[in-house]
């Protein structure tokens, strides 16, 4: 999955359209719970289950993008 | 007199206190001795309160916000510092501890159940319920028949049942699909609803939401008679008679303004044309329990007193301490099934059980100094807290009449407010929709200073 799946995920989760690659989900607004609907759009998209720590630990497009590509 | 509200509730209160203000003569009758209905403060030190009923209030309570701006209530956040614990095993040891508020499941399965939950949450009316697209299919179903078909994985199975509970005092086998689906979103969506920072527990009222209802009262004064249970409702072509244990009121309309099973409680001459309640109407399932430390100990640990627990009796706990830092209050909640099994226990049992769960949730806690157990689910004037759990078949047949007068009989609580349904919220925003609607019936027949007025009391 590359930045820009990850990122339209993260818009449509957000419900806004303002996210680039390096956009921290927790500072626009998001929180644990619409976190996991990141986490389950990932696994139904390229089948990946990323649980919450890496989300914590990787919390921008870019960077959830790698940790995807690292697990694939 | 003009008009008799029915409850001291904040529902019943906002109705009387709007009433008033525009100058029509109201009499509120309340069977407690005391006002507030569902919220009640608990002195857990000398000058400390925790509520021991509803507590929890967030930006979007936009109609509590300015009764507490009229009131000189403040706010206090809920501002959550350290560490969470778990105990979602099998065992009774499975103890985890993890930085921020995430169980340690699953998140993709809980991913799932939310994209579930928002799915059926997207196509409902939330205005009126019964007239959602599929309002029939998903009135005949449980939320534990939904979450058999739609939860598979074991993690999402798990913490169902703990969010419904926690959400809206719910068994899952209580409540019906559209009950469900409609709660969530008229409480704001799963999202809001869960929060507490950005969400509706961000913040609580300063000193204890009772407050609202005792000021409200204060403001009324003689207008509040407490120890007055209503029997009977009668109406003829001029007003109503309301009869209680001990007398009579005469007035030209009534607001109801109690939970729906109270209010199928009165006798009404004549008779209502569709019951309030019905045989699946179930009491919100809710027993909130109060441990009183001398110290808040758990933060000493890097702990945040925030629980999440398979087993009960808590099956959440939040550190509920005051702020001027007099003791260490531990909040437990005691939801769905459980608080039926832990309401039937003795107060001792309940004591001794709630004291050893805490204990294995924090280390190093010494005994309480207090506790408190509020057993919302057997309290005869509100039989049930948060609100009202509509079972099968309840909003195809009560949703309808939900606000609909009978003849001079009005209908207020939170449990008719589609806005914020089952919260403060909704029981205010409710007692200002009828006191509009009487004015706007009644008009210039109620207000005193035009003119009428009787005399019978």
């Amino acid at each position: 999955m590359n930045v820009d799946a990850v990122s339209d995920i993260f818009r449509r989760v957000l419900e806004n359209a303002e996210v680039s690659a390096d956009s921290d989900f927790f500072v626009m607004g998001g929180d644990s719970l619409l976190a996991t609907r990141v986490l389950s759009a990932i696994a139904r998209a390229c089948g990946v289950e990323l649980d919450f720590d890496d989300f914590a630990d990787a919390p921008t497009p870019g960077a959830l993008a790698k940790k995807i590509a690292s697990m694939a | 007199m003009s008009v008799v509200v029915v409850g001291a509730g904040l529902a019943g209160l906002t109705a009387a206190a709007d009433l008033a203000a525009r100058g029509v003569e109201v009499t509120v009758l309340e069977a407690r001795d005391r006002v507030g209905g569902r919220t009640h403060g608990i002195e857990v030190a000398p000058g400390s309160w925790v509520d021991a009923g509803a507590a929890y209030l967030g930006d979007r309570h936009t109609a509590l916000t300015a009764l507490m701006a009229e009131l000189d209530l403040k706010t206090t956040p809920t501002t959550m510092t350290g560490a969470s614990r778990f105990a979602l095993g099998d065992d009774q040891d499975g103890h985890r501890t993890r930085a921020g508020r995430f169980p340690p499941l699953s998140a993709v399965a809980l991913g799932e159940m939310f994209d579930a939950l928002d799915e059926l949450t997207r196509g409902l009316r939330v205005d009126a319920p019964w007239l959602s697209a599929d309002a029939a299919a998903l009135d005949t179903r449980t939320a534990a028949e939904w979450a058999r078909e739609h939860l598979r994985h074991p993690d999402a199975r798990l913490f169902f049942p703990l969010f419904l509970g926690e959400m809206m005092a719910a068994d899952p086998q209580d409540v019906s699909v559209l009950h469900m689906a409609f709660y969530l979103r008229s409480g704001g969506g799963v999202r809001y609803l869960n929060a507490f920072a950005g969400g509706a527990q961000e913040d609580r009222i300063a000193g204890g939401a009772h407050q609202l209802c005792q000021r409200l009262a204060a403001g009324l004064g003689g207008r509040v008679r407490l120890g007055e249970p209503v029997r009977a409702i009668r109406q003829d072509d001029d007003g109503v008679t309301v009869v209680t244990a001990t007398g009579s009121l005469r007035a030209r309309a009534a607001v109801v303004a109690v939970p729906p099973s109270l209010a199928d409680a009165i006798d009404y001459r004549p008779g209502l044309p569709a019951p309030r309640s019905t045989g699946r109407t179930a009491p919100g399932c809710a027993v909130k329990v109060h441990l009183v430390y001398p110290a808040p100990v758990w933060r000493e640990h890097g702990l945040s007193g925030w629980s999440v627990n398979a087993r009960g009796p808590l099956l959440s706990t939040v550190d509920d301490s005051p702020q001027d830092g007099a003791v260490g209050v531990l909040t437990g909640f005691v939801t769905g099934r459980e608080a039926h099994r832990f309401a039937a226990l003795p107060v001792g049992e309940q004591r001794e059980r709630a004291v050893a769960q805490a204990a294995r949730l924090f280390p190093g806690l010494p005994r309480p100094i207090g506790f408190h157990a509020t057993d919302w689910v057997n309290e005869d004037y509100s039989r049930g807290c948060y609100a009202a759990l509509f079972g099968p078949g309840d909003w195809l047949r009560l949703g309808p009449r939900l606000v609909t007068p009978h003849r001079r009989v009005h209908w207020a609580g939170t449990e008719t407010s589609t806005e914020f349904f089952g919260l403060m919220e909704g029981a205010i925003r409710s007692g200002r929709r009828v006191a509009a609607e009487i004015v706007t019936t009644y008009g210039a027949e109620i207000v005193t200073t035009h003119g009428w007025r009787d005399n019978h009391v």
